[in-house]
C-alpha cells in the first residue's frame, strides 16, 4: 500500500509541485532567516571570540556589550595582574572614530588597540603581515572594512586613512571576524589607539587575560569582582552577554516575524493543498475502504505521503537556503553568514509537523467518510 | 441451495424525530451460492442501502442480516473490514478506479490490501484481466480506457481475491447496450460460481435474463422473487 500511497500522491502532478513548493517556502524563509539571525547576533561576540588566547575580560560595570567599551582606568591593568590566580593580563583600547581614506570616503571606524609587545589580541591575517601594526600609525583592516573603506579597489599596502589629524597607513587584511556593527574593524598598537582616542585620558578600554595553570576561571573572576570596582566576566560569559544585549534590543523580533510568516503560509498552503488532495482522492478513498483497506493502513499511507513531501520540500528548501547563504557571504561584512546544522534541524521539525498536522487533518476528514457513499455515482 | 445472504425483517431508518425516514421496512431476501440474484425496483425503493446493510457499510436499525451464516454487526469494526476485504467483491456502477493506478494495480487493490507485495499482487491480477480479455490493456491508467475496459477492470478487482460474494451496483447503468452486454456476459461465466454469490442491483431490464432469481423490491421492501428456469452458468 505504500507504493499505492506514492502513486496517489504523485498523480496530481500540479498538486504535488505545489505541496513541495509550499514546504519548501517554508523551510528557505525559516533557514534563511533564521542563519541571518543567528549569524547577526553570533557577531555580537566576532571581536572577543578572536582573541582566543584570554580566560577572561575585565572591563566597566555598566558595559552590556562589545560594542559598548566604556574607559577604565590606567590603574585597573596593575591591580589585576597584582590578583591572585591571573598568569597575565593585556589592556586593549577600543574606540569608534570617523576616518577619511586617502580617496575621500569619510567612515566611521572601529579601532582595536592591541599591545604589539605580548601580541595578544592581534589578529589572523589574509594579506600582509601583522607585524607591521608595530610602527606607529600603521594598521590593518578586515576584509569587509576594506570592501567598505575602498570600495572595487583590490588591496596594496599602503593606502592610508586620515584621523583627526592622523594617517594610519594599511599594511593588510585581517580575518577578524566580521562585526554585529558593520564597522570596518582596525587593528592598530595601543600606543597609536591611544593618540586616536582624542579627549580621553584613559588608556585601555578592556583588561583581558589568563589564570594561572590550575586556577579555576570562576575562582578569579570572584577574585577580581571582590577586590576591584570593575566587572570581570569569562570569555564566554562576555559573549553571552554581548549576544544577549543584542537579542534584547529587538533585534530577533524582525526575523521571528518573518519566520513565523513562513510557517503560517507553508501550514496554510500545506493543509489546503493536502486537504484538496484528500477531498479530490475522496472515491478512491473510499473505494480502498470498501475494499478492505484499513484505517491503520490509510494512516500509514498518509504518515508516508506527509515524509515524503516533508523530504523532498525540506531538501528544496534546504538546497535554496544553503545556496543564497553562500551567496550572500561573498558580501564581505556578511561573510559570517551560513545555514547552522540546528536551524536546518529545527526547521526540518517544523516542516515535518507542518505535514504531519496536514496529514493529521487529511486522515480526520478521510475517517468520516461513509464506505456507504461508494455507491452514490 | 445455500444461502450466502439471509436478511430477516430489516429495517433502515435515517435521520431522527420529524425527519426520520424508513428505507427498509422488513426486508426478507436471500441470495444462494452458485447463483446471480437481481434486485431490481424504482429508484428511490432501497436497493443501495440494503445492500450497503448486506456489505456492512451501514449498520441496520432492526432485523438481520448474516452472510454465510455470520452476523456482521456482532463483528468488531476491524474484523468487519477484514471480513468484507476477504469474503466480498465490488463492482460499481462508475467503476470507482484509482485514477492514478495502471488497470492490473487497481484490479490487485484487494490483494495489496491485504498485505500482498505490488508485484505479486499485480501478477495475479493480470491472469484475472487476461480471462477477462484485458490483458492487453493491463498497464494502461483508467482514463486511456473505454466505459466498458474500465468495468471489466473493475470485474477483475471484484474476482481477484476469489471472493464468496460479489455485490454489483449497477453494472451495466454507465455502459452503451453492446459493453453492458459484454460485462454481464463475463460476469455470469466469470463471477458465477458453486462457492460464490452474486447479488446484481439493476434497472436495466435487457439483462435481466442473466438472472437466476429477481428479488423486485419496492418503497422499502422486497414485493416478489422472481425465479428463473434457466440453470446458471456455471464456470
Amino acid at each position: 500500500m505504500i507504493a499505492v500511497a506514492f502513486k496517489l500522491l504523485c498523480y496530481d502532478k500540479a498538486k504535488f509541485v505545489a505541496m513541495i513548493m509550499a514546504i519548501a517556502l517554508a523551510a528557505f524563509l525559516m533557514q534563511n532567516q533564521g542563519s541571518m539571525l543567528k549569524a547577526f547576533l553570533g557577531m555580537s561576540g566576532s571581536q572577543i571570540r578572536d582573541v582566543r588566547e584570554v580566560d577572561f575580560w575585565v572591563m566597566e560595570p555598566d558595559t552590556e556589550c562589545f560594542d559598548q567599551a566604556k574607559p577604565l582606568p590606567d590603574k585597573a591593568l596593575q591591580m589585576i595582574r597584582g590578583i591572585e590566580g591571573v598568569a597575565w593580563a593585556v589592556p586593549i583600547l577600543k574606540l569608534d572614530t570617523n576616518g577619511r581614506t586617502d580617496h575621500g570616503k569619510l567612515r566611521t571606524l572601529s579601532i582595536l588597540g592591541v599591545d604589539p609587545s605580548n601580541r595578544i589580541g592581534e589578529p589572523k591575517m589574509e594579506k600582509g603581515q601583522v607585524e607591521g601594526i608595530n610602527e606607529r600609525n600603521v594598521a590593518v583592516v578586515d576584509p569587509g572594512g576594506w570592501a567598505i573603506l575602498f570600495p572595487g579597489i583590490a588591496f596594496e599596502p599602503g593606502r592610508t586613512i586620515r584621523v583627526h589629524d592622523q594617517w594610519l597607513t594599511i599594511c593588510g587584511i585581517s580575518s577578524a571576524s566580521p562585526p554585529f556593527t558593520g564597522l570596518p574593524i582596525v587593528h592598530t598598537s595601543i600606543f597609536t589607539a591611544r593618540e586616536l582616542n582624542r579627549g580621553e585620558s584613559r588608556s585601555s578600554t578592556f583588561v583581558a587575560g589568563k589564570c594561572a595553570d590550575g586556577r579555576k576561571v570562576q575562582e578569579v573572576l570572584e577574585r577580581i569582582n571582590r577586590l576591584t570596582p570593575w566587572q570581570a566576566l569569562s570569555r564566554q560569559d562576555f559573549m553571552d552577554q554581548s549576544y544577549r544585549f543584542y537579542e534584547g534590543q529587538g533585534v530577533p523580533m524582525i526575523f521571528n516575524i518573518t519566520i513565523m510568516i513562513g510557517l503560517l503560509v507553508g501550514t496554510a498552503f500545506t493543509a489546503q493543498t493536502f486537504l484538496m488532495f484528500v477531498k479530490d482522492n475522496s472515491r478512491s478513498l473510499i473505494t480502498m475502504k470498501v475494499m478492505g483497506v484499513t484505517h491503520k493502513q490509510l494512516a500509514v499511507m498518509m504518515a508516508v505521503q506527509a515524509a515524503y513531501l516533508t523530504f523532498l520540500g525540506l531538501a528544496i528548501g534546504t538546497t535554496i537556503a544553503t545556496l543564497t547563504s553562500e551567496f550572500v557571504r561573498q558580501i564581505p561584512f556578511l561573510r559570517g553568514l551560513y545555514t547552522p546544522v540546528p536551524v536546518v534541524l529545527l526547521c526540518a521539525a517544523f516542516m515535518a509537523g507542518i505535514a504531519f498536522l496536514s496529514a493529521f487533518i487529511g486522515f480526520r476528514r478521510v475517517l468520516a467518510m461513509q464506505p456507504s457513499d461508494v455507491f452514490r455515482s | 441451495m445455500i444461502s450466502a445472504v439471509t436478511c430477516h425483517q430489516v429495517r433502515k431508518t435515517f435521520g431522527s424525530g420529524d425527519t426520520v425516514i424508513e428505507v427498509l421496512r422488513g426486508v426478507e431476501f436471500s441470495a444462494h451460492l452458485g447463483e446471480m440474484t437481481f434486485l431490481v425496483g424504482p429508484s428511490g425503493c432501497g436497493k443501495t442501502t440494503l445492500i450497503s446493510v448486506i456489505a456492512g457499510l451501514l449498520n441496520a436499525s432492526a432485523g438481520e442480516v448474516s452472510l454465510f451464516g455470520i452476523h456482521l454487526p456482532e463483528l468488531g469494526s476491524r474484523e468487519q473490514i477484514l471480513f468484507r476485504r476477504k469474503n466480498l467483491g465490488f463492482v460499481f456502477q462508475q467503476y470507482n478506479l484509482i485514477p492514478a493506478l495502471t488497470a492490473a494495480e487497481n484490479a490487485a487493490m484487494p490483494l495489496l490490501a491485504a498485505g500482498e507485495s505490488l508485484k505479486s499482487a499485480v501478477n495475479k491480477s493480470k491472469v484475472v484481466l487476461e480471462r477477462l480479455g484485458m490483458g492487453h490493456r493491463a498497464d494502461q491508467l483508467p482514463r486511456t480506457l473505454s466505459g466498458g475496459q474500465q468495468q471489466r477492470v473493475a470485474l477483475a478487482r471484484a474476482l481477484v481475491h476469489e471472493p464468496r460474494l460479489i455485490i454489483c451496483d449497477e453494472p451495466t447503468a454507465a455502459l452503451d447496450h453492446e459493453s453492458g452486454e459484454t460485462v454481464m456476459q463475463l460476469l455470469s461465466s466469470s463471477a458465477v460460481h458453486p462457492d460464490r454469490a452474486v447479488v446484481v442491483v439493476t434497472h436495466d431490464n435487457r439483462v435481466f435474463h442473466y438472472a437466476n432469481r429477481i428479488a423486485h423490491m419496492n418503497d422499502g421492501v422486497i414485493t416478489h422473487v422472481e425465479e428463473k428456469r434457466h440453470k446458471p452458468h456455471l464456470s
